[in-house]
């Protein structure tokens, strides 16, 4: 076997979950602190959806799973990049 | 699978045999426990205690002030923050520098918390050699007990844990007597249980998966090593060949090393590898092996050491430096951020002075004088009372006074006072146009505290 073919067998589910989730929780956490520090989410609110009752709790919450997602979605992207072509190439039924 | 593609399920996890580490006493296992009712002490308790009322650690949210150790961090100081963080990651680098993983083995919390996960279990089901023969028998009544006792244990601690953590952001005193009523609000109780689950399924499940899978230090802590880092290790010249024999034998005649291949080390090692192999990216420097394999060279009345705290170099019989470059570098690096923290800790003015203008009313004219009303939003950025006389001053005008307030304004630490004032000039002085003027907060010796601009509207109007 040459090195272009060496296929590396998949790895196990807590592995690529924890590879794809736990990298973007980090980040999500930084720039939601980087990002809160300057950005009051009650004046956000107004600034948005003044007709919603959200706390300033509720506001960094929001913030963090978007940013999170956000993050996330990056790292996934980057996982499906990563993966080797024959998970993608099945032979036809 | 007829398409001849072989789809082998993946479990969740790695089900390379489970790790059940058997317990270890001895020297570093002590240190470890000492690391440990340190480290969790200060995560339990530090929110419980407060000095004059403040508690002091608690990062506010709700009103965006961090309060560390007597000290108000604001919104607009993060850029202490992001030094202190800076400073605890070339900590990490310094520490990692000269003693290797000492961050993995003693302080870390994935390893903290896994240690008393650990104990929780030991307690509940036995040990090793139990706890594998319980995981493998059926489901009978002493299974079913003691499963549920740990989970038990396990549950009620992560939800502690994690109510603690909330206790970090909420005052944890009024949180406490919150949750006695049932009565806390959603975010609050979201987060206890996301934090709950998390140390949960850390602790309890993944463990060692986490340093080998999800760990980014792990993979980067390379960059700082070198030949003279501390790392802990096994040494093949004394140990090999391997081999079981009789305490009283003689290994030399039989061709034999210090090892007597009893598997200790590789039973003790919480991330389940063999120290013997060589330096792996798994092992997190806990000194498990170390301690039960010198229980075992005392036994066997050999030198302890087999397995140590030790270097490249000093295995390779080469001295040790401790004092090297990259030390210096990453020492005088901590110095320089320390100093620019004690330098911006020490430059923030103790209060800030915001002026709003009123914006109903932009003046008003009573009888001989033109008033000018306004907002003042006072920050007290100190831990004591501030005194604040407010003055005004100008170059475009003369003859301006504060009319409102007369007496000076005390401000709680910490607090935002919203406090009127009116500014106010003799009609017969006053010129049309907005003029800039010079509010100044001052103490009650008399230093000025801070100063802001703002301006001074005369409409034509007003003059008629």
């Amino acid at each position: 076997m040459t090195r272009a073919d060496l296929d590396i067998p998949p790895r196990p589910l807590a592995q690529r979950l924890g590879a794809i989730l736990w990298p973007s929780f980090f980040a999500a956490g930084v720039a939601t602190m980087a990002f809160f520090a300057i950005v009051d989410p009650l004046m956000l609110r107004d600034m948005t959806f003044p007709e919603l009752e959200l706390s300033r709790m509720a506001g960094y919450t929001i913030g963090f799973f978007l940013f999170w997602a956000a993050t996330a979605a990056s790292s996934l992207f980057t996982w499906l990049l990563l993966r080797p072509a024959s998970r993608f190439n099945r032979r036809m039924q | 699978m007829s398409n001849g593609v072989s789809t082998e399920s993946i479990p969740l996890y790695v089900k390379q045999p489970k790790v059940y580490p058997r317990e270890v006493k001895g020297r570093f296992a002590r240190l470890r426990v000492i690391a440990a009712w340190t480290l969790l002490g200060l995560y339990y308790v530090l929110p419980w205690i407060s000095i004059n009322g403040q508690q002091i650690v608690l990062f506010d949210l709700v009103n965006r002030q961090f309060h560390i150790l007597g000290i108000t961090l604001w919104p607009q100081d993060l850029i202490i923050l992001s030094l202190l963080l800076a400073m605890a990651a070339l900590t990490l680098f310094f520490f990692t520098a000269l003693a290797g993983r000492l961050w993995c083995g003693y302080a870390c919390p994935q390893t903290v918390w896994t240690e008393v996960f650990l104990w929780m279990e030991r307690v509940t089901e036995g040990r090793r050699n139990k706890r594998m023969k319980l995981d493998q028998g059926p489901w009978n009544k002493e299974k079913i007990a003691r499963k549920s006792a740990k989970q038990f244990l396990w549950i009620t601690f992560a939800l502690w844990t994690g109510f603690t953590f909330v206790g970090f952001f909420v005052p944890i005193r009024d949180l406490g007597l919150r949750l006695v009523e049932f009565n806390l609000g959603g975010w609050e109780t979201f987060w206890l249980f996301f934090y709950a689950f998390a140390t949960y399924g850390n602790a309890g499940y993944l463990r060692e998966q986490v340093c080998k899978y999800m760990c980014p230090y792990a993979r980067f802590q390379s960059a700082m090593f070198d030949d003279d880092s501390l790392v802990i290790s096994y040494d093949v010249n004394r140990g090999e060949p391997r081999g079981p024999r009789k305490k009283t034998a003689d290994r030399a005649e039989l061709g034999l090393g210090d090892c007597i291949d009893c598997l200790g080390c590789v039973q003790v090692c919480p991330t389940g590898i063999d120290i013997r192999d060589g330096l792996q990216i798994e092992c997190i420097a806990c000194a498990a092996c170390i301690d039960v394999c010198d229980d075992v060279m005392d036994r066997m009345g050999y030198p302890r050491g087999l397995i140590r705290y030790t270097t490249e170099n000093a295995m390779a019989g080469k001295p040790t430096r401790i004092l090297r470059p990259r030390i210096f570098i990453y020492l005088a690096a901590l110095l320089a951020l320390a100093t620019l923290v004690g330098l911006v800790l020490t430059g923030r003015d103790p209060l800030l002075v915001d002026v709003l203008r009123d914006r109903t009313a932009l003046h008003r004219v009573t009888e001989q004088t033109l008033e000018n009303p306004y907002t003042l939003k006072l920050s007290n950025r100190t831990d004591r009372d501030l005194s604040v006389s407010i003055g005004v001053d100008s170059n475009a005008l003369s003859g301006l006074r504060i009319i409102e307030p007369t007496e000076a304004v005390i401000i709680a630490p910490s607090e935002v006072a919203n406090q009127p004032l009116t500014i106010g000039m003799p009609l017969d002085q006053a010129r049309v146009g907005m003029h800039e003027i010079t509010i100044t907060a001052t103490d009650a010796a008399g230093n000025v505290l801070n100063e802001t601009e703002t301006r001074f509207f005369i409409p034509a109007r007003a003059l008629e």
